[in-house]
């Protein structure tokens, strides 16, 4: 597939997975600017390389990507009438999808989300002196800190065309817009271009075929309603569907890949540890990492950055950090010692087997860490999000999903059926398959340990032999 | 519970507000009374978006959901933790803006200080001109007048949540 030329192409960048995309001279312009360069240097699928050698694509090509789709979606629209998008709009549109990912940081989500990590001394045993500390602003997430690139630097914002549509445009993908929500959602609903491209890309780079849909069908079966609520002909359900489980498993298989998920788990953890005692001039919070992210010093906050705190941190860190480092640098993976999987409806997520092996572990392991003489931080317990179907149908019943005002409804797929000139959500069809599904979520509990000693092996059969039994335990 | 789920139920807490999920009422007053409770300077690290019904999380939702699901269940991770002493202060200096019997007023009174709050901090508005904020609201079809926007102006200087 290629993205439609819609008048103006200056440039043609041939892409692996869309063909020819055509470039407008701002588009162009963007590409040429330093901030946006530098995603040529974080990579899409974070260490997803660890596992799937080949999967070292970029943030870079993605943002194109999600161009491209964006031109596709666009030529939907008519120029004229009540469901019209004008010239100025889908120019911002299609800026706005080529600059939604520049805010991402080093090896993308992993560093951005260190604030929600849980260090194991933290959920391990006695917890009533533990402190939340709200005071200090977490990490903001990349849409905000795209917001900052894009509305302060000087060369991104000339290539857009002045500050007002520079912000006009970070407003879009941010949808901090109070006037066109409808606009922005074809940024973020759950058929999104950025998800129809990331899930190709990423399936085809990692050599799986979990991610493959039937992205022309989907396309060519898209509507637009008076209200322009954007949604699938009834003809497409198999392949929405289709589009639905693609995720599903890609995340499985790909992003909550065992090894995958345990070495990204350890550099969180360091990333946290190194943070948190202000080693290696780490961004504090979250304030000083949007005044790195104004200032040129942007051009190096890339997968390297990273790479380096983890060299510092393996010669210069505390015993933990330095074993954390060397898994990561070495590309020694943490073992993982358990894992329990579990298949659930939402509303029963509270106890299950999982949650059982993750209490008793609270209670067990700093004995069990104690006995071997590893350092509890070398315990690596975690669990990924819980997986969805539908991201909210989990929480969802299809009977619910009439009542849904528009923003709750944003993540939930939908269809235009009969004679309805308005689309209805996926999990209202009776004879979807999300119409059983999606209250459905799977999780999975781990416990990996760091580990390098002589006797590596002998230890990590025997840790494993003594949590055997954890998911059990009342 | 996730850390940040933790996070957010010392500070529902705080703010004297049980996790109520079930109407949409309900999930209203909990994004707005985590949005007002953020700009009053408590940082759980939820990065709200505009719609319909003003600033929005599905983060915060989700998260609702969640503690919601465990609450029902007789699980409280929360318990044992404590929120520091500086944020605690600030959370329980907003209460009274989140505390009222009449579940829509409540509702309708936390979507206007929200939508207010958010307008003037992402510079949707020049200024702080209660008549741009209320033609700006009109256009989402909410009637909410210029003499509502002072009050809400007044109410939010008044916590310390706008300068």
């Amino acid at each position: 597939m290629a993205s439609s030329p819609e008048g103006e192409a200056r440039k043609i960048i041939v892409d692996s997975l869309h063909g020819d995309i055509h470039l407008r001279e701002r588009e162009w312009r963007i590409l040429d600017t330093a901030a946006f360069q530098r995603l040529r240097r974080i990579k899409q699928l974070q260490m997803g390389q660890v596992t799937y050698p080949n999967a070292t694509h970029t943030r870079f090509a993605h943002s194109l990507g999600t161009l491209a789709i964006m031109a596709s979606i666009l030529e939907l629209f008519p120029t004229k009438g009540p469901r019209k998008i004008g010239k100025r709009q889908r120019e911002n549109l299609r800026m706005a999808a080529l600059l939604h990912d520049i805010g991402h940081y080093p090896y993308s989500h992993l560093m951005e989300g260190i604030d929600k990590v849980a260090l194991t001394e933290e959920i391990v045993g006695d917890v009533r002196t533990r402190s939340f500390d709200a005071a200090r602003s977490p990490y903001p997430d990349h849409v905000k800190v795209g917001q900052e690139i894009v509305t302060r630097h000087r060369d991104l914002i000339d290539a857009i065309g002045g500050r007002k549509r520079a912000k006009q445009v970070a407003d879009l993908f941010s949808r901090s817009r109070a006037a066109d929500p409808q606009l922005s959602k074809l940024l973020h609903s759950s058929f999104d271009m950025d998800r129809v491209d990331y899930l190709q890309r990423d399936s085809r780079a990692a050599g799986v075929p979990y991610g493959d849909i039937d992205v022309n069908y989907l396309l060519n079966s898209l509507r637009i309603s008076e209200k322009r609520m954007v949604g699938v002909a009834e003809k497409a359900l198999p392949a929405a569907e289709q589009y639905l489980f693609a995720r599903f498993f890609m995340y499985k298989a790909v992003y909550y890949h065992k090894t995958t998920f345990g070495i990204e788990e350890a550099c969180r953890q360091l990333l946290r540890r190194i943070r948190d005692v202000n080693l290696f001039k780490m961004p504090r919070d979250g304030e000083a990492v949007l005044g790195l992210v104004r200032s040129p010093d942007l051009a190096s906050f890339t997968d390297d950055y990273v790479d380096r705190l983890v060299q510092r941190a393996s010669k210069e860190g505390d015993e933990v950090m330095q074993a954390l480092a060397r898994c990561i640098e070495k590309r020694r993976p943490p073992k993982l010692l358990h894992e329990v999987q579990v298949l659930k409806k939402a509303e029963n997520q509270a106890f299950n087997r999982g949650t059982v092996f993750f209490s008793t572990a609270k209670r067990s392991l700093k004995a069990l860490a104690e006995k071997h003489g590893i350092p509890l931080g070398q315990f690596l317990l975690c669990y990924t999000k819980p997986l969805k179907l539908e991201p909210r149908g989990a929480f969802v019943r299809a009977e619910q999903a009439r009542g849904l005002e528009p923003e709750e409804e944003d993540e939930l797929i939908k269809v235009f059926t009969g004679d309805d000139p308005e689309p209805k959500s996926l999990v209202e069809i009776e004879h979807s398959l999300m119409y059983v599904c999606a209250s459905y979520q799977w999780q999975a509990f781990r416990l990996y340990v760091v580990y390098e000693g002589p006797d590596k092996k002998e230890v990590v059969d025997r840790l494993r032999s003594e949590v055997r039994n954890w998911a059990e335990c009342k | 519970m996730e850390r940040r789920q933790i996070g957010l139920k010392l500070v529902l807490d705080q703010l004297d507000l049980p996790v109520r999920v079930k109407t949409f009422e309900d999930r209203l007053i909990l994004q707005k009374a985590v949005y007002l409770a953020q700009a009053a300077g408590v940082h759980l690290g939820y990065y709200f978006r505009w719609y319909l019904h003003g600033p929005y999380c599905p983060s915060v939702a989700e998260d609702g959901f969640c503690i919601a699901t465990e609450l029902a269940q007789e699980v409280d991770d929360s318990k044992g933790w404590s929120l520091d002493a500086a944020s605690a202060e600030k959370a329980k200096g907003i209460r009274g803006l989140v505390t009222c019997d009449d579940r829509a007023a409540l509702a309708k009174r936390l979507e206007l200080l929200a939508s207010v709050h958010f307008l003037i901090d992402r510079k949707q508005v020049p200024g702080q001109s209660p008549e741009k904020i209320a033609a700006v609201l009109q256009r989402f079809g909410k009637d909410f007048n210029a003499d509502d926007i002072r009050r809400a102006l007044g109410e939010l200087r008044n916590h310390g949540i706008l300068p």
